[in-house]
């Protein structure tokens, strides 16, 4: 939805010095600076399936490896597969010579139709439970690995915990080792006497096991016959996409294709860095859109739209009308201070821009407008718009007036200006109310806006 | 960039009294199953058919030109059934689309030219790339961008996905001007 409102158009400098649109940034209320997502700290808060949208706790999510338990995708599309019953014939078990019929389930895929029976899959009698996987030949081998490599990460770990510890607890280990038992040093590092235990019986039992390492060797298989003399079936060998949907059996042909168990999701919190205050903390339930903090910028600091373009020519001047609209529903004060190109040389502004000089009000945002329908008589002569700047007000947004003059004959016009607003906390933190009067001061903040306002007209 | 005044003839749409505006282009097959909650426009040359199960259509929905709303069915050991569609709030559907999914959450962009196969259940904040083919039966989790063929996630929204569709499908419908035919 953001290209339909061309969004990207106007970028705001963020705090680290990227500039992004509104939509990706974060308004944090505590240090009062704009954050965006390359300099917030990202959690994830759970995983869940995007398919059956369940929660999965993250050492579960682990041991599964990010994989959903319930659900699996096509192997031969990635489509997600569904469960169909049907009812087979067999023979029944009291008169041999008649047959019944039993319920059967297999997997299907909606849109290719590769079913389980295609890969000789058994079916299931019951709708619940697992289905036969096959079985990796390389399993036993990667837990091997994977184990040695835990216990030298563990054993290296531990190496320099003691070096820290040793080199800052001098004193009390030259304690432990003269002070006999029970004596008043114990008390005091007990604590510490129990840890290095503790850590001694580790070193005991961290005798490594060695792995067996693989031996590189020049000997390959020589290519099988059948490779040169039978045709080759196309429409039977796998796509490189499906041969690496499968890295531990590297299907080559068809009919060794498996259901892959779907792929987890992650529902994410964004931290700011300097306060550590949550920014964005979204609802547990993956199927919420609900948040328990949401400080996204929109809500917060005055966002900038192009609303019309004159044609522009080069080095003439021309007025462009921006929609500055108010998030807040109380009023907010707004100043502009303006840039021009040719003075500063570390701008990417193509033109220079003339805004309004005095300071302009915002009027305060209404929520309940659209559900009232008498909302033309609102008094917008109480705000005193200067003509010369305000195209019109119309309730929260306010079209001001820009001078543009272009100064470069190639490229899109881009003007860069600084947007000053006075921002008032509506909703103080609990802790700052004692120290602090009851309602909080407002602030004048600033960000730099650059606009993209189009394409010069051809002389 | 603000949406911009798009017009419209007043003798080629209804406007109804909770301010839904359907055009008379349109064919709305058993319009007695069609609920439109009001403020929802639906442009020339669509096909809503109400006449295989309900359709109910939130507030403020755009569904734009040539794009056919198809309730479901399911094929059953005897016969089918048709499943009623359910779609949410501030939903925006371009132009040549085919729906036919069991619910569309609120809060959702469908591009041009998609098609959203059977049964599909698309939940709130989500967005399909424009010529997207969604396969059967497929979930669209939320704040997930669609697209491919068949669908699959490929990005994901901003978490302000909600108050950029109210402002949209909001400033859509107040941008839709009717203006009188000249003689």
């Amino acid at each position: 939805m953001a290209a339909k409102l061309e969004l990207q158009r106007v970028q705001i400098l963020c705090s680290c010095n990227a500039r992004s649109p509104i939509t990706q940034l974060y308004f944090c209320k505590h240090c009062l600076k704009i954050r965006c997502g390359k300099c917030v700290s990202h959690e994830v808060d759970s995983h869940y399936c995007p398919n059956c949208l369940e929660n999965m706790p993250s050492a579960e999510a682990k041991s599964k490896k990010n994989r959903c338990g319930n659900c699996l995708d096509c192997p031969s599309c990635q489509h997600t597969l569904s469960h169909r019953a049907t009812s087979v014939a067999v023979p029944d078990p009291r008169d041999p010579t008649k047959t019944t019929t039993k319920k059967a389930y297999y997997l299907a895929c909606g849109l290719c139709r590769w079913s389980s029976r295609d890969a000789g899959m058994p079916d299931k009698d019951s709708a619940s439970g697992p289905w036969l996987e096959p079985e990796n030949a390389g399993a036993r081998r990667i837990t091997d690995l994977s184990d040695y490599y835990h216990q030298l990460a563990k054993q290296e770990k531990m190496e320099r915990e003691h070096k820290k510890f040793t080199r800052r607890r001098a004193y009390f280990r030259l304690q432990e080792k003269y002070l006999s038992p029970g004596a008043p040093g114990r008390r005091r590092s007990s604590a510490l006497l129990s840890s290095f235990t503790g850590l001694a019986l580790k070193d005991e039992q961290a005798t490594i096991i060695p792995v067996e390492p693989a031996v590189a060797s020049e000997e390959v298989d020589a290519l099988p016959n059948k490779i040169l003399t039978q045709p080759v079936v196309l429409e039977k060998i796998c796509t490189i996409r499906q041969r690496l949907q499968h890295p531990d059996h590297h299907c080559v042909s068809v009919e060794q294709m498996y259901p892959r168990h779907k792929h987890l999701l992650i529902k994410r919190s964004q931290r700011c860095r300097e306060c550590e205050h949550n920014l964005s903390k979204p609802e547990f339930n993956p199927s919420s859109i609900k948040f328990k903090i949401q400080l996204v910028a929109i809500q917060h600091i005055p966002d900038v739209r192009i609303f019309l373009v004159p044609n522009l020519h080069y080095g003439k001047e021309s007025i462009v009308t921006l929609i500055i609209s108010n998030p807040n529903e109380k009023r907010m004060s707004i100043r502009f201070d303006g840039s021009n190109p040719k003075e500063c040389e570390d701008t990417h502004a193509t033109a220079q821009v003339i805004p309004p000089e005095d300071e302009l009000m915002l009027g305060p945002k209404d929520p309940t407008a659209e559900f009232d329908d008498s909302t033309a008589d609102i008094q917008y002569d109480a705000y005193n718009d200067n003509t010369e700047y305000v195209q019109f007000r119309k309730a929260h947004k306010l079209g001001v007036l820009f001078k543009v003059i272009p100064q470069r004959a190639t490229d899109n016009v881009v003007v860069v200006f600084t947007l000053k607003y006075k921002y008032k906390n509506t909703a103080p933190a609990l802790n700052s109310s004692q120290d602090e009067t009851s309602s909080p001061a407002a602030v004048w903040l600033e960000h730099e806006v650059t606009v993209d306002i189009g394409p010069l007209v051809s002389e | 960039m603000e949406l911009q005044d798009s017009f419209y003839i007043k003798a080629e749409y209804i406007e109804t009294a909770s301010g839904n505006k359907v055009s008379k282009q349109s064919v709305l097959c058993g319009s007695q199953n069609i609920v439109l909650n009001g403020k929802s426009i639906i442009h020339s040359e669509c096909i809503i058919r109400g006449d295989l199960a309900n359709v109910r259509i939130g507030r403020h929905c755009v569904i734009s030109s040539r794009t056919v709303v198809r309730p479901p069915f399911k094929k059953f050991s005897k016969g089918v059934a048709f499943f009623p569609l359910h779609i949410g709030d501030h939903v925006f559907i371009d132009e040549d689309c085919i729906v036919n999914a069991a619910q569309v959450g609120s809060y959702v962009h469908i591009g041009k030219n998609c098609v959203i196969g059977r049964r599909c259940v698309l939940k709130d904040c989500c967005a399909i790339a424009d010529n997207t083919y969604l396969a059967p039966e497929t979930v669209v989790p939320p704040f997930t961008v669609v697209s491919g063929n068949p669908g699959a996630v490929s990005g994901e929204l901003p978490e302000c996905t909600q108050e950029l569709m109210v402002d949209v499908t909001r400033g859509y419908y107040q941008h839709f001007l009717p203006i009188q035919e000249a003689k």
